[in-house]
């Protein structure tokens, strides 16, 4: 079972040195270029990227084809195949992620996220204070009753609290800014506030803000936050 | 005619085994993208601690390439002296390789050191989590390829560069060259990529 | 000193609870009794070498169908937990099942259906039918195809371990999704075991799935291009390719996961940046394709069985190829269907529902064919064919509610309903589970001489249509009307009781169905003089594997056929076949390094999941050095001489004869009233005479 190869290349052949030697420089040359333009920062930073990715991709190909032969000797096709469904496969896995992943990052809108962080009390992200609030302060009620809401203006200080209490039959949908351009605040839109039910919100933004009704918009207020 | 048989079994076998030692080598590759693909998802999420940019040196991962790079070229001189059933020329390219190999592993490692000296590990931050992941299992496969040439090579020396020892080089020289093709992206991604 | 040298073991991983003691009692009892019925038979030699150690494709197909039965039955009674605490659990009552039990009972129920029964019957199926099909007498490497079924092994072990020490499972779903499955979520053993024995198996199924795609491009016989190959090989190599592209992803996920919780990395955490989305988005992309590696195999022995039960040739060979080709390149297209819900923008959930429409053609393409075939056939209902017919209804009904899923906005609505639940089991019992019925009951007379019992067949198929249709029918409405899936208690007030209880009863009729399996197994056992196949060719196949015995011969073929069309063995029918001229065959040595190699290796995961470093070490050595051996031995292979082949070949024939000569020959299958009485008398005689004193 074990003898010496006879039916391989030939002594001195010359040829198959050649393959590796070129395939060397090249190789060589293209790991040079994109080490001297990142260094030397040549070009912008979306371009290098592109090019430096680029020229991956080809001293890949390079080495696929000078040391690792694809594409010569007896019935090339499968290993070519199974390279080329690799890579299909590479780039789908790879690439598909980092479209889905940032596409779900820029889906948070700063809106749902600023709410996010204040109900689940996130204060620092990465190191950089979020502005949640955080300790005990106080409460401000803001009683809604034969349409007619006290008291309808409050002042009130950075993380105090401000709850809408609805003693009305029906319900109510708190909302702020005037009608009808509603604006958000605290990361809130809407509080459906239903009879005899109260909602609260952290007051997290400073300045002068108004509230009211959606659905009643006569029945309105403001407060004012100060630090 | 038994012995033209016999031979037209040795040489079915011999296809098989690198087209199956082939699409090993694919899967590792899978294995690899998902790797990457975690590590370019993640590599903003520093939690505060250190980037790319602060930890990275370039001119080091530039020699590390370069040895890697060599000890590919080096392999594949390795291979032709094995086709050519010259034994001493296997044991001096292939060692060579083996030595580049090592070289390369021990700028690593001391890269690795050097980082976790400063007070950063894989549990610092998700960044560095994938960092180490990637390039980390890069390592363990140079590993395991230096392993499989150390063996190999002390198989030769007992056994003599049969058909059998050569095709053992072969594959062993497929790994060696899929893995320089893997670090080829690692040094584009990783390094290079960290300061455009 | 007991930390280093024990880990996290200790006595609180002794079984404390109810089931960890029963479940521990029963194995350790199957065990005991498996080894002393073995010693009193004396097979241990028998066995080691036969079996255990052997590398013959065919034997490790069996073996691969006997485990997978035992874990059908497994997941089986899983299910009907989950069932019966579902139908009581209402208002006061909080069943029978902790919340934290129900949780890691359909854990283990899924996780164990799909890795544990569907892969190791499929791979069973390919290993036996496959290397016939194509003439070839092995795989390409008995090597990794032993080491590939003993990993299994490995992993069936592991998914159980936790009976007997550690006494939880997962309670995160089959799935594990981030970052409840994370150490902060999850933090006793159940998870560790959850990840190794998917590890374990998973890269078996690797190495098994480059095995078979190495046989089929490599080792056909010669004339039998890519084109004339039969249609069930055809499926196995378009389900292998995809294995060999997709495993690897679990593979590195899984990695990821266990380097979260053991080296305390910050992948899928929800701290230090880690992203829990990103492992859903992985291991979907795994998830996916893995229903169609299953899918596959059983599309390709559904088009075999309708055309040999229609007597006619596929109407398309073309079109059912394109077909199956078609579903493995679009598989890699469709996998965020899975998350709709998750958050990406408009856009992007529409893209993946048009791709998750557009793999149905493919799909309709072969049915299509099938039905063609079909047409103007001459069509025998025997219970390969009825299992098809099942398959037919049960899997278009799953297919047209995965229609219905694929809508974004729809899916908003019934994503992780019970609605889902009846649509992933419609298509995974009507599709895989009933191919593999199917293809069992037409290949049976194959593997072991003699054909199942028709009737009891047909008794097992109805109690399963009933059964299925009684048990998930419910299960739509009940998604439809808002039930949401893994629920351990609802209120009265919902309705959604008599449905419930509705499904439970479904599902005993189908273990109803499944014990008419067992039955029709033993009674055919029992009437196999009756039932014996002496041509090897009972239903006047078209392909290969009828051209030899059954069962065949350990060297498949004793002369490698020429092929030159398709429906080769059809073409050799034709022709008149000719007594071949006998000559030296290469069989490969049996070996147990896959069974070494399968024990380290699970000795490493378990030494992960109790952070027994030293174990993990030394087995790690241990493996390497089992595969250096086995690798760089060179005395792998035994010659069979002509002359032996020809001994062999006579004693065959003389047995074959011997076969008819003796043993009277019934009227028909034996009913079920039969085997009743049957069973009786051999009990009475048993007791009556002693006999055990004589076994």
């Amino acid at each position: 079972m074990s003898k010496l190869p006879e039916h391989n290349m030939p002594k001195g052949d010359h040829g198959a040195t050649r393959s590796y030697v070129v395939g060397f420089i090249l190789s060589l040359i293209f790991t040079a270029i994109p080490y001297y333009l990142v260094v030397n920062k040549a070009l912008s930073s979306s371009v290098l990227l592109i090019v430096i990715l680029a020229i991956a991709v080809i001293q890949m190909l390079i080495q696929i084809f000078f040391f690792l032969h694809l594409g010569r000797g007896p019935k090339p096709l499968y290993n070519i195949f199974f390279f080329a469904g690799t890579v299909a496969t590479i780039l789908v896995v790879v690439g598909g992620s980092v479209f889905i992943m940032n596409n779900l990052h820029h889906m948070v809108p700063a809106e749902a996220a600023k709410k996010l962080i204040e109900k689940e009390g996130i204060y620092q992200i990465n190191g950089e204070k979020t502005g949640a609030c955080q300790g005990v302060h106080s409460n401000h009620k803001v009683t809604i009753k034969n349409d007619i809401v006290t008291p309808v203006y409050i002042e009130a200080r950075l993380c105090d609290t401000l709850t809408f209490i609805n003693e009305d039959e029906k319900s109510r949908e708190m909302t702020f800014g005037s009608h009808p351009r509603h604006a958000s605040y605290g990361g809130e839109s809407e509080l459906a506030v239903r009879k005899g039910r109260s909602k609260t919100v952290t007051l997290n933004e400073l300045g002068t803000h108004q509230f009211h009704d959606h659905l009643d918009p006569g029945v309105a207020g403001s407060f004012t936050v100060i630090e | 005619m038994v012995a033209h048989k016999q031979m037209d079994h040795e040489e079915a076998a011999n296809d098989r085994v690198m087209f199956g030692f082939w699409v090993y080598l694919m899967t590792d590759l899978l294995m690899f993208a998902v790797l990457f693909a975690v590590y370019a998802v993640l590599k903003d999420s520093t939690a505060g601690g250190p980037a790319g940019r602060d930890l990275f040196r370039l001119p080091l991962a530039l020699q590390e390439t370069l040895l890697l790079l060599t000890s590919s070229f080096t392999c594949g001189l390795g291979m032709i002296a094995a086709r050519q059933g010259n034994k001493r020329q296997v044991l001096g390219w292939f060692g060579a390789t083996f030595i580049l190999g090592l070289a390369f592993l021990s700028l690593e490692l001391i890269e690795f050191a050097e980082i976790i000296h400063e007070g950063y590990t894989w549990q610092t931050s998700a960044f560095l989590s994938a960092f180490f992941s990637l390039v980390g299992t890069h390592g363990l496969h140079i590993t395991f390829g230096l392993l499989w040439m150390a063996i190999t090579l002390w198989f030769v020396v007992k056994r003599g560069l049969t058909n059998n020892m050569v095709r053992k080089l072969a594959l062993l020289s497929l790994f060696w060259h899929f893995l320089d093709i893997v670090w080829i992206f690692i040094f584009t991604i990783v390094y290079l990529g960290a300061f455009v | 000193m007991k930390e280093l040298l024990l880990g996290k073991l200790d006595g609180q991983a002794l079984p404390h609870e109810w089931f960890t003691i029963l479940g521990s009692i029963t194995f350790i009892l199957a065990t005991i009794a498996t080894i002393i019925l073995i010693t009193r038979l004396k097979r241990w030699k028998w066995l080691w070498n036969e079996w255990l150690t052997s590398v013959d494709p065919k034997k490790i197909g069996i073996m691969y169908f006997i485990v997978g039965g035992f874990m059908l039955v497994r997941g089986g009674i899983d299910a009907i937990m989950i069932w019966l605490q579902q139908a009581i659990s209402v208002d006061g009552s909080q069943g029978y099942l902790s919340a934290d039990h129900f949780q890691q009972v359909f854990t283990a129920h899924g996780n164990i259906m799909v890795f544990f029964v569907a892969m190791a019957f499929i791979f069973g199926l390919i290993n036996y039918i496959v290397p016939l099909q194509i003439g070839a007498r092995d795989l390409a490497s008995p090597f990794l195809n032993t080491l590939g079924f003993w990993l299994y092994v490995g992993g069936v072990v592991m998914v159980n371990m936790f009976f007997l020490l550690g006494g939880e499972y997962a309670a995160t779903g089959w799935l594990a999704v981030a970052p409840l499955s994370g150490k902060e979520f999850s933090p006793g053993v159940g998870v560790d075991y959850w990840i190794w024995s998917l590890q374990i198996s998973g890269v078996g199924t690797t190495l098994a799935a480059i095995n078979f795609i190495m046989t089929i491009l490599k080792m056909r016989a010669p004339g039998m291009t890519l084109w004339k190959m039969p249609l069930f090989t055809w499926g196995s190599l378009c389900s292998m390719l995809m294995a060999v592209t997709v495993f690897p992803l679990l593979t590195a996920t899984l990695f990821l996961m266990f380097f979260d919780r053991y080296l305390g990395m910050h992948f899928f955490t929800t701290s230090g940046g880690g992203n829990p989305m990103m492992y859903t988005n992985l291991i979907w992309m795994w998830g996916h394709p893995e229903v169609y590696i299953l899918m596959l195999p059983a599309f390709g022995a559904f088009s075999e069985i309708v055309s040999t039960f229609s007597r006619k040739s596929i109407a398309s060979y073309t079109s059912n190829v394109l077909g199956m080709i078609g579903v493995s390149v679009f598989a890699l297209s469709v996998w965020l269907h899975h998350f709709f819900t998750m958050g990406a923008s408009a856009n992007v959930n529409a893209f993946f529902g048009v791709m998750t429409m557009v793999i149905a053609i493919p799909t309709a393409v072969l049915f299509f064919s099938w039905i063609a075939t079909m047409y103007k056939g001459r069509i025998r209902y025997d219970t390969p064919m009825l299992w098809f017919l099942g398959f037919v209804a049960i899997f278009t009904i799953g297919g047209i509610a995965g229609l219905l899923l694929a809508i974004p906005p729809v899916d908003f609505q019934l994503h992780n309903s019970l609605f889902l639940v009846a649509h992933f089991h419609s298509n995974v019992i009507g599709g895989v589970l009933f191919g593999i019925f199917a293809g069992l009951a037409y290949w049976f007379p194959k593997i072991s001489g003699y054909r199942l019992n028709e009737r009891i067949g047909r008794y097992a198929f109805w109690s399963w249509i009933v059964g299925f249709l009684m048990a998930f029918v419910p299960m739509y409405i009940l998604g439809l009307m808002g039930a949401t899936r893994r629920l351990d208690h609802y209120d009265s007030s919902t309705g959604w009781q008599p449905f419930y209880v509705m499904s439970l009863m479904g599902g005993i009729i189908i273990m109803v169905g499944v014990a008419l399996q067992l039955v029709q197994i033993v009674a055919s056992f029992m009437q196999k003089r009756r039932l014996h196949d002496s041509t090897g060719d009972p239903w006047n196949g078209r392909t290969l594997e009828w051209a030899v015995t059954s069962p065949p011969p350990s060297y498949n073929f004793t002369v490698i056929p020429e092929v030159s069309s398709r429906d080769a063995f059809w073409k050799m029918k034709q022709h008149g076949l000719r007594r071949p001229v006998y000559e030296d065959i290469r069989m490969p040595r049996n070996t147990g390094s896959g069974i070494y190699i399968s024990i380290f290796a699970f000795l490493v995961g378990f030494g992960f999941v109790w952070e027994i470093i030293w174990l993990v070490v030394v087995s790690l050595i241990a493996i390497i050095g089992f595969v250096i051996a086995r690798t760089f031995d060179e005395d792998i292979e035994y010659t069979l001489t002509a002359a032996e082949v020809e001994k062999l070949e006579l004693a065959r024939e003389k047995k074959n004869h011997a076969h008819y000569a003796h043993g009277r020959v019934d009227a028909e299958d034996m009913g079920l009233r039969e085997f009743v009485v049957t069973v009786i008398k051999w009990v009475l005689d048993v007791i009556k005479n002693r006999r055990w004193r004589t076994w």
